[in-house]
């Protein structure tokens, strides 16, 4: 974003402001050298002097600082930096959205809700005494349940930090059916790395206790894998001069770190990523169509306060895109339960609504489909499930 | 992928073409929607200039009153009759006071260079918004984001144990919303005091949006006056402050005026309402309201803008069945029932996503047909034929048929 025009503004006002302060010091100082000057005079004419004279010397300084008028001095910078100051605020007011909350509908949040939602977030991200200080402040004591299995979680990735597998072990083993009914073969990884850890450092008869213990269950369905693991035996201490050396890498341990965390969130029912975070980062990438969107509605309040559906398409990435969406191509409407989408024989695909309509509500009258050359029946279109 | 103009799907109340007034927005590139993005952040640049420049302002104030007083100092020391001694002293305190008020404008100097240091601070960050780094900086947002909305809701300690924990105390406004603090919790204990300073502090700009907060803070302690029996103090608090509002607001004048001859046990509803305990609350949501268009920041919180906004932007009817993918926050019951009362997004386009893999079934990985119904993408029956011999099973159903089996469909 072109920032540099608010930077000059910006350098401008303090720039301005810099100026303002030096001219007010001056200008103390210049008062303050007058009055001491003044009572310098004073002092010093103590012994010979005529009552008046201090008066004298007291008008004088009157008039003196009437002459200087230090006031209108700083008129003139404050006035400039006024004009800086006032200036900025309309730059931002050009160069940003001023006003975020146009497209904000007053349909007010259930508070406990809300705040549920931010106690979830703050244990799901490992912030625990976040997540605590959270709860007691906004007394959604309730919500503190939700931070045990994270923390469970949060303990076995710590462990794996420091290259302790044994509590990522015992989840695995705990967990053993689930995952295997979610295809997941983490347990095999787990071992995997378990393994060539204790052959690199503890030798060949640990680490041949290890395969005969936990690896030899992997033996048929992983043949492969097994095998390579076996043969590492070979070298044992010194893997990083055989064929197998890139087991030894760290990335291993970064990526299975990464595939139980989606694992353990998968087998907890709950999304890998923290869905507050996935909301918002929608909510940003959304605002800015929703509030042009404003631009052009101005006037009717009451339509966008209880409209069902948005009037135009929201542009977000693919990661946001969770479910298929079919728009038919004739009618431009969105297939639901009532009206599905029907595979018409030559391959194109049509909403039910549309081909009852072509087909005059005909199941065996013929209609040529919209989209090429071919004739079809609509008692022969197939329902599709996305 | 084809450009659009915005399409709105009702008619405008002038009849005039939607198309001719949003213009034709081919789909915005990663930059651009970056860009898009960056000016969301008003607020972010905006609260900590006028915190700056407030700053500044009462710090001018203060040393044009001081000076303004040592001239005058000076000019009544040289028009009455005084003695040598007497100069003498008046002398040297108008010295001293001027000492204090150099050493008072340079803290108001350094105060000030570190507020223009915590506005740079933001530009820096807004600068440092690259397409390459946008995870952290999103991770950042994210956590600006609930900082503001701790303070919103008054969870101090939260917010400022959230902001030292991530290092981002320079682009939160923890200490303006500190400020407001005083004054909200002063309301709340029936303390005028803090909340008039705070009016006096900002005449102008009040006077310039016309605002009436300051009358209805006058109003509360005219109404205590009158709950504590104390007639005769009310009528004369009444003449000094709320007389000079009558030109402009004399109905509400006279509402509350007219309490002196009900007192606060009235069963007349109209004027009992005005004794209501809860008048102080809505005055610190007034004061509240007047605190954030004084500062540029939205009424409500960022987190709830955003929150609206992402939840109308995903919701679909398929995000209120059972099998729901976990990933969608919608499927979680406390989203959906935020989502509940708002708007489902839209589509122009099909956009399809195979249950197996994930992706996006398009013209470089389309979707295939099962005999049974069932689609999936050519990716996914591939890999699936590779692995079983040929063989396709569809994990939704159980239905097993062979590759060749398999109808190509074209969705545009």
């Amino acid at each position: 974003m072109e920032l540099n025009s608010i930077k000059d503004a910006f350098d401008r006002v303090t720039k301005k402001q810099k100026l303002s302060s030096s001219k007010s010091q001056e200008v103390i100082d210049q008062i303050g050298q007058e009055i001491e000057h003044a009572l310098l005079r004073i002092q010093s004419e103590q012994n010979s002097a005529s009552p008046s004279d201090h008066n004298l010397i007291l008008s004088e300084l009157k008039t003196k600082l009437k002459a200087i008028a230090p006031l209108n001095h700083l008129e003139g910078t404050q006035k400039e930096l006024n004009m800086a100051l006032t200036k900025f605020p309309k730059l931002l007011e050009k160069s940003f959205n001023p006003d975020i909350s146009k497209a904000y509908r007053n349909i007010d949040f259930d508070l406990h809700t809300v705040n549920q939602i931010i106690a979830s977030h703050f244990y799901r991200e490992s912030q625990f005494d976040l997540g605590d200080c959270f709860i007691n402040e906004s007394q959604e004591l309730e919500a503190a349940a939700g931070k045990f299995p994270f923390l469970e979680m949060f303990q076995i990735l710590e462990a794996m930090k420091s290259r302790n597998l044994e509590p990522a072990l015992s989840w695995a083993a705990r967990n053993h059916d689930q995952l295997n009914q979610n295809r997941s073969d983490i347990e095999l990884k787990l071992h995997r790395l378990q393994f060539v850890e204790i052959l690199q450092n503890r030798g060949r008869d640990e680490a041949l206790k290890y395969a005969r213990a936990f690896l030899t269950q992997f033996a048929t369905k992983h043949m492969a894998v097994f095998q390579k693991l076996m043969a590492c035996l070979l070298w044992a201490g010194r893997l990083d001069s055989s064929p197998y050396a890139e087991l030894l890498s760290s990335i291993h341990w970064d990526k299975l770190a990464e595939e139980l965390a989606q694992q353990f969130c998968n087998l907890m029912g709950e999304s890998y990523k923290s869905p507050l975070s996935v909301t918002i980062a929608a909510g940003v990438q959304g605002l800015p169509t929703l509030l042009k969107l404003m631009n052009v509605m101005t006037g009717k309040k009451q339509e966008w306060q209880t409209m069902k559906q948005l009037p135009v398409p929201v542009d977000l990435d693919r990661e946001f895109q969770f479910h298929s969406i079919f728009v038919c191509p004739v009618s431009r409407d969105q297939v639901s339960e009532e009206n599905p989408p029907m595979l018409l024989t030559c391959g194109h695909v049509l909403c039910k609504q549309s081909i009852t309509k072509l087909s005059k509500n005909n199941s065996t009258r013929r209609f040529k489909c919209p989209y090429c050359p071919a004739e079809v029946e609509a008692g022969q279109c197939t329902q599709l499930y996305f | 992928m084809s450009s659009s103009p915005m399409e709105v799907d009702s008619q405008l109340a002038n009849g005039s073409s939607v198309v001719a007034a949003a213009p034709a927005t081919a789909p915005p590139s990663k930059s651009g929607k970056l860009a898009e993005s960056l000016k969301l952040e008003h607020q972010l640049l905006r609260v900590p200039f006028e915190h700056y420049k407030k700053t500044i302002r009462s710090n001018h104030r203060a040393v044009e009153k001081e000076i303004s007083a040592v001239i005058s100092g000076v000019s009544a020391a040289a028009d009455s009759e005084l003695s040598r001694d007497e100069a003498v002293d008046q002398l040297s305190s108008l010295v001293s006071r001027l000492q204090g008020l150099k050493r008072k404008s340079e803290d108001g100097s350094r105060t000030e260079h570190l507020q223009a240091q915590k506005c740079r601070a933001r530009l820096e960050h807004l600068e440092s918004a690259e397409l390459e780094n946008m995870s952290e900086w999103n991770n950042t947002r994210m956590k600006r984001i609930l900082v503001d909305y701790m303070l919103r809701m008054s969870y101090y300690d939260t917010a400022v144990k959230l902001a030292e924990s991530s290092n981002i105390q320079d682009l939160v406004d923890i200490d303006v919303f500190l400020e407001a603090k005083k004054v909200i919790d002063a309301l709340q204990t029936k303390e005028i005091g803090p909340a008039l300073a705070w009016c006096a502090d900002n005449k102008s700009r009040l006077k310039k949006s016309k605002s009436k907060f300051e009358f209805q803070l006058r109003l509360q302690e005219f109404i205590e006056l009158v709950r504590g029996d104390n007639n005769m103090r009310a009528i004369s608090y009444a003449r000094k402050h709320l007389a000079p509002w009558g030109a402009t607001h004399m109905k509400e004048l006279q509402r509350v005026m007219a309490t002196l001859a009900f007192r606060s046990n009235t069963d007349y509803s109209f004027y009992k309402v005005l004794f209501e305990e809860k008048q102080w609350d809505i005055l610190a949501d007034q004061f509240k309201q007047e605190f954030c268009k004084l500062y540029g920041m939205t009424l409500q919180p960022l987190l709830n803008i955003y929150l609206q906004a992402g939840l109308s932007a995903l919701k679909t009817p398929f995000c209120y069945e059972d099998d729901c993918t976990k990933e969608d926050p919608l499927s979680q019951e406390a989203f959906r029932k935020l989502a509940q009362p708002l708007p489902y997004s839209k589509q122009h386009h099909s956009k399809l996503v195979c249950y197996i893999t994930k992706e996006l079934m398009d013209t470089e990985n389309p979707p295939l047909v099962l005999p049974n119904g069932y689609v999936y993408s050519t990716k996914a029956l591939e890999d699936m034929a590779k692995q079983n011999n040929g063989e396709i099973t569809c994990p939704r159903t159980g239905f097993v048929c062979d590759y060749t089996e398999v109808l190509k469909a074209y969705i545009s």
